[in-house]
């Protein structure tokens, strides 16, 4: 299965087993979502269960959350996550804050989903990692999958959760790879880093679309890296951060949103202030520049393998 | 026989919901009192909605939803809230059901179906869509109200929640409760249009009504309430009446309005509903008397005993950010206790 199947064998596994599981969002009944991540469940579950709505991302965000509050478990999906502006307030002031403004009277069982990220040429618009966003909001959990073994296990995980999910989809992965994805039930766990690749010089730390990049990159140069994919990004696997960093010394971040406050900034604070006396070298970002996502450039924007090899000379040739 | 079991089932109705009134804008002298004396940090008064929103919650069954607002005392007195948990959220104590975290006016009762606030206006109103879109689904029997003032109405979450009601043809009664007043800002440089009419535009039935006759805005609601649950729909009420007091006790009207109408005068909700119900027979100057120095005895005797609940503890402020507290919650716990 690629990854937008194996989403979408989560989703049907799940809503045939729990009709309090409900879709929506624009178009993702009769057209499948622009994805096609929800092909064929509205005609095995009808137009209640999978509903496409008008175009108005508050209202789809705001509605799955009064029914999360009231005994459904809603997976509202925003087309792209870069529309997902105008439900922020509904996200950060309502979603995130219900389990604790009630003192857990009410929650807000719910998965968010939303495909981010660049490499599809979409422009400004239709590219846009914005996880620091959701990362900054205390009550939030902000998941990512790398391939579709994780997509299907995390997405499983995050429906089980009794909180908020934001589970970013990347799209440029959508259907980059295919893997042997089981066709029953079965869950990657929340809240745990995945160790792909295990080595003695260097941790690379990284997730979603960047994942396959720096795997490519190790491998095709040899580097004896670590490589930890955070499948979680809040709460983010510290422990395993720290082991890492125990062992190398030497660490890279590797994200494709913008350098400034992204997810890379608190990884290496918390690294700094939990393990500095490990460190040979200064911690390295590589990352999407401060700059919006441009269209026809987007290969410049994106970390790629030049730029990914040339951080760890940097870091591996520091003395 | 039946007829007159009737009549004094009604008449008990009214007689409850005059002392709801009365009950709640005593609460809301008590709490300007004390937040002048510096008993409590802040409220926004409800003075002026109170028949509005009793009317309004008359026409409700107990398992119906309310997405409320901040300034929906009186309904919540009315549904039952205890005014021991209506004190205990002004005072942010440790019997609060929120333990202390929301500033006051911002209550959940979720015992009586009030479903919790945040502060930005109108943010409510999709959460109800959502909540009757659950009971539709469910085939339930109950309904959801929202309420919300006038100015929320300029929101994109009116608009959003509006749409939503009306495409997915929602058990829910938008209550518009128009007092006139956005703090500052009067209704006539909020909308253009009359609030009523934009239900139209959404291809929703809008009813206006007096806001400060209680038995309107009872008749008015569940007329709307009768139309959800038999599933033809949302409606949108607007209420109109008057916003007595200032926003909130931060706020000082007289720098922008001079006329307004003053507690106790002929235009007060109150008066007018004592007015309507004397006229009916239902209540007479001893009754209003018993009511009035009964809900003082009440709020005096329970804002001391409430005012003695020491604070939450500490270590409350990092439970129930998550079901499984997190590592950085934890951390941070540890660094500041």
């Amino acid at each position: 299965m690629n990854m937008v199947q194996a989403l979408n064998s989560e989703l049907d596994l799940r809503m045939g087993a729990d009709d309090s599981i409900i879709l929506l969002g624009e178009d993702i009944g009769i057209d499948g979502g622009v994805f096609r991540v929800t092909d064929g469940l509205q005609a095995k579950y009808g137009q209640e269960r999978v509903m496409d709505t008008p175009l108005e991302e508050l209202g789809i965000v705001g509605m799955a959350i009064g029914m999360a509050t009231t005994g459904l478990r809603p997976v509202p999906e925003i087309q792209f996550q870069d529309f997902i502006y105008t439900a922020f307030d509904q996200i950060v002031n309502q979603m995130a804050k219900m389990r604790y403004r009630t003192a857990g009277r009410i929650t807000v069982p719910m998965v968010l989903r939303t495909p981010y990220g660049g490499g599809i040429r979409g422009g400004l618009y239709h590219s846009q990692s914005g996880e620091t966003y959701f990362a900054h909001t205390a009550g939030l959990t902000v998941v990512t999958p790398s391939n579709p073994y994780d997509a299907k296990g995390l997405l499983s995980s995050s429906m089980d959760l009794n909180d908020p999910v934001v589970f970013l989809e990347p799209k440029r992965l959508y259907r980059a790879q295919k893997a042997d994805v089981p066709e029953e039930d079965y869950k990657v766990p929340l809240r745990k880093a995945n160790l792909v690749r295990s080595g003695d010089d260097l941790t690379i730390i990284t997730y979603g679309s960047m994942v396959p990049t720096v795997i490519q990159t190790v491998e095709k140069n040899s580097l004896d890296a670590d490589v930890l994919d955070l499948r979680t990004l809040v709460p983010m696997d510290i422990d395993s951060i720290v082991a890492s960093v125990k062992k190398t010394g030497r660490v890279m971040i590797v994200h494709e949103a913008p350098r400034t406050l992204g997810m890379g900034s608190e990884i290496s604070a918390a690294i700094s202030e939990r393990v500095i006396e490990y460190l040979y070298a200064p911690i390295v970002r590589v990352t999407g520049p401060d700059t919006p996502f441009p269209y026809r450039l987007e290969e410049y924007y994106l970390p790629n393998e030049r730029r990914i090899l040339a951080a760890a000379r940097k870091i591996l040739d520091f003395r | 026989m039946t007829e007159n079991v009737n009549e004094q089932v009604d008449k008990e109705k009214y007689v409850r919901a005059y002392g709801a009134m009365v009950l709640s804008r005593t609460f809301d002298r008590k709490i300007i009192t004390a937040q002048r004396q510096g008993r409590v940090g802040f409220y926004t008064p409800t003075m002026g909605q109170e028949a509005t929103q009793v009317g309004a919650s008359m026409a409700l069954d107990k398992d119906d939803l309310i997405f409320e607002y901040y300034r929906d005392v009186p309904m919540m007195i009315h549904r039952g809230v205890p005014m021991e948990k209506l004190l205990d959220q002004i005072m942010g104590n440790s019997e609060d059901y929120a333990k202390g975290r929301q500033m006051p006016s911002h209550f959940i009762a979720r015992d009586n179906n009030f479903m919790s606030i945040q502060s930005p206006v109108a943010s409510n109103l999709p959460l109800a869509t959502g909540a009757a879109y659950a009971l539709k689904y469910r085939k339930k029997n109950s309904i959801v109200l929202t309420t919300f003032g006038d100015g929320s109405t300029s929101t994109p979450d009116f608009h959003a929640a509006m749409n939503m009601a009306a495409v997915y043809e929602l058990p829910l009664v938008f209550l518009c409760e128009n007092n006139q007043w956005a703090i500052s800002l009067p209704i006539e440089k909020q909308t253009k249009a009359e609030i009523w009419k934009k239900a139209e535009g959404y291809g929703m039935e809008g009813v206006k009504v007096d806001g400060n006759d209680l038995l309107a805005t009872y008749k008015a609601t569940a007329e709307a309430v009768r139309k959800a649950r038999d599933g033809k729909g949302p409606t949108l009420i607007e209420a109109v009446s008057f916003r007595m007091g200032p926003h909130s006790t931060s706020d000082d009207p007289n720098k922008y309005r001079s006329n307004t109408v003053q507690d106790g005068s002929d235009q007060d909700p109150i008066i007018l509903t004592e007015k309507a119900l004397k006229h009916m027979g239902i209540l007479n100057d001893s009754m209003i008397e018993k009511i009035k120095s009964e809900a003082e005895r009440i709020v005096t005797e329970k804002f001391e005993e409430r005012e003695k609940i020491p604070p939450p503890e500490p270590s409350t402020m990092f439970d129930d950010v998550y079901e499984e507290m997190s590592w950085m919650v934890k951390e941070e716990r540890g660094e500041i206790l």
